[in-house]
């Protein structure tokens, strides 16, 4: 079965237990993204957006609800399941980049062929052009602690795009990063969409969320706006909403 | 084929990641390997020595005596403390020597051994205490041994109770020092005060448990009997043919209870010794000692594999966050677990041959500086490396099934 939507929450709730007190963190999130979609989640920390992020790279299952990629439902699956899932069709970047510290840029961006089992050359030629799609061609050798931050950033990018993900789940990818080198990789994400990527943009800043075409805005774990970037981000920065 | 080919590609990572890891915490990687480089150094060194020793012993057991009874009053190797039981029997002597002679039909050689410890001398050089043994003329062939120069003491010499005297060749070289055997040969030697020409010198038989085997003379027995005395405790040596030592056994029985009366029903009073008792003994001995090199090695391998699991519970800290992107990018828990267990057992084997090429070494300097043999059988290595690579296995589970349970949400917010 196909669908067009690729992913599709429906009454997603994400409970918590601290100590004895129970935490709702997701309560009741329901959207989809269509494919090629470019979606920023917007919100203020505790907002849930971090929840929000983590079950949709499956690495959290929700407490109730559907959540289903590729109209494959995520719910139930076995761990391993879980981790092939993430393995074909998830592309993490991190804030913090999350760069193996002893693995050069081109091991790094193999890792998740060598979890997929693809043949070390193919492994090798693959990494080698998603180094080169994003600038890197003569960084290939140079381990994370030899790269500007800039530079780690786009490592990342490539590991990320390497196995050829159905969606590209960006955390706060310029949180870590100057203004310039920040609008560098702003403007990356930007060529992948325009070449047909699904990217999910996780930010906690409404201006990068007012240039994606489409913002989701959370708030206490419910979605409190969903539609045009400016629009949502905007809104997030009147004094009028924040009352 | 594809699931293979993961199983490949994660072990060539894990592997990658290991040495990498171990290159990079060297005085770390150093001290880990310490407890089981010291196990496996340990039991290395004690088997081979062990090993060697057992392999020379054998070798010797079965260059004399093998095949040969030794009658006597007195049990040998006997360590239930029963002494008193053997002290009051008759003593062995030419009633039984005669009646062995005559009536054996399957002893090959048969030659009393009558032992004393005497003075020698030779010109100024002296020695305080050889043993003397007063012997027969097939005593060669019924103990085994052989001369160098000259000749062994024959049928002629008994009977003419002549003073013809065979050197072992430690005497030799303390009475007659760089002298060449043949010179030594009709020279003459003062034994327990009595003068004696040499007629032979035996060849060098070392030592045989600790014993040395060449600090003897060899004498006719009958001119012993008339220089010490004719009551001293002798025993008897027989040789038989290969692989019938237990017929001869049955023969030697009959004929002793004969010549000593013993009455039907009654127990023997004699025994008939094999040098199988000694090895028997002696493989007691070195089982024991095995057993204490067994022990040793698994108390410090287990110490070893402590300081493994410790240094692997840090490891397994120290890359939380590793462990939580491996998991974001597709790593299952099964990879995690196999890199970290991966990572123990290369830390553990590592150790495991550093240790097998140092007790190696000890061996073989042993073996080089001491009179104590040492072989190593290529088991023991495997068994050296099997060991400690199962070590790091065991005791890298523990933190390798902790590193494969976390959260990867947890692990990838951990700072």
């Amino acid at each position: 079965m196909t669908s067009p939507e690729l992913l599709s929450l429906q009454a997603i709730t994400r409970h918590y237990q601290v100590g004895s007190e129970g935490v709702r963190a997701l309560d009741g999130v329901s959207f989809e993204v269509r494919r090629g979609e470019w979606v920023a989640v917007v919100g203020q920390s505790g907002s849930g957006k971090s929840t929000l992020m983590n079950i949709l790279g499956c690495l959290d299952t929700p407490t109730s609800g559907t959540y289903a990629i590729r109209g494959q439902d995520v719910r139930g699956l076995a761990d391993d399941a879980l981790a092939d899932l993430r393995n074909r069709e998830i592309g993490f970047v991190f804030q913090t980049f999350q760069l193996l510290p002893r693995s050069t840029a081109l091991a790094n961006v193999e890792l998740p062929l060598v979890y997929r089992g693809v043949p070390r050359r193919e492994r090798r030629e693959r990494a080698e052009s998603a180094l080169r799609s994003v600038g890197l061609e003569d960084r290939m050798h140079h381990r994370p602690n030899e790269l500007s931050g800039g530079q780690r950033q786009r490592v990342a990018m490539a590991r990320a795009l390497v196995g050829e993900p159905s969606l590209l789940l960006a955390d706060e990818p310029t949180g870590n990063l100057d203004s310039a080198t920040g609008e560098e990789i702003f403007r990356l994400l930007e060529g992948l969409h325009a070449r047909g990527h699904t990217i999910v943009l996780v930010t906690h800043e409404p201006r990068l969320a007012a240039r994606c075409p489409r913002a989701i805005r959370l708030m206490d774990g419910r979605i409190v706006a969903d539609g045009a970037g400016r629009e949502v981000a905007l809104l997030g920065v009147t004094p009028a909403a924040l009352a | 084929m594809r699931g293979l080919r993961r199983a490949a590609a994660e072990l060539e990572e894990s592997v990658r990641i290991a040495l990498s890891t171990l290159v990079g915490n060297r005085m770390r990687s150093a001290l880990t390997t310490l407890g089981i480089v010291i196990g496996v150094t340990t039991v290395i060194a004690i088997v081979a020595v062990i090993q060697g020793l057992n392999s020379s012993f054998e070798t010797q057991i079965q260059s004399f005596g093998a095949h040969t009874l030794y009658v006597s009053r007195w049990k040998w190797m006997n360590l239930s403390g029963d002494w008193w039981k053997y002290r009051n029997r008759k003593p062995i002597g030419e009633v039984e020597l005669g009646a062995i002679s005559r009536e054996s039909s399957l002893a090959l050689a048969v030659s009393p051994v009558i032992p004393l410890t005497a003075a020698a001398a030779a010109g100024e050089h002296s020695l305080s205490a050889v043993q003397l043994d007063g012997v027969g003329s097939e005593y060669l062939r019924a103990n085994g041994g052989s001369v160098v120069a000259g000749r062994f003491l024959v049928e002629g010499d008994l009977e003419a109770t002549s003073h013809a005297a065979v050197l072992g060749a430690d005497v030799a070289d303390h009475l007659f020092p760089g002298q060449a055997p043949e010179e030594v040969v009709g020279r003459r030697v003062t034994l327990s005060g009595h003068p004696f020409r040499v007629v032979g010198l035996m060849e060098r038989r070392g030592r045989f448990l600790g014993m040395a085997m060449d600090n003897n003379v060899f004498l006719p027995y009958t001119t012993f009997g008339r220089l010490f005395g004719p009551k001293r405790p002798m025993y008897i040596a027989v040789a038989g043919p290969p692989g019938r030592l237990s017929e001869l056994d049955d023969e030697l029985t009959g004929i002793l209870r004969r010549a000593r009366q013993v009455a039907p029903g009654r127990a023997d009073d004699f025994t008939l010794n094999r040098q199988e008792q000694f090895l028997k003994v002696y493989q007691g001995l070195t089982n024991a000692l095995y057993g204490v090199a067994v022990g040793v090695g698994l108390i410090t391998l287990v110490v070893g594999g402590i300081g493994i699991m410790n240094i692997m519970l840090v490891s397994v800290h120290e890359r939380t966050r590793e462990i939580g992107v491996r998991r974001a990018l597709g790593a299952r828990r099964s990879t995690i677990l196999a890199q970290f267990l991966v990572e123990s057992a290369l830390v553990a084997a590592l150790g495991g041959a550093i240790g097998t090429g140092l007790g190696l070494a000890i061996a073989e300097g042993v073996a080089l500086t001491t009179p104590l043999a040492a072989a190593v059988k290529p088991s023991a290595v495997a068994l050296g490396l099997g060991f400690s690579a199962a070590t790091g296995l065991v005791f890298g589970t523990w933190p390798a099934w902790r590193a494969a349970h976390l959260d990867p949400v947890e692990a990838l917010r951990y700072e």
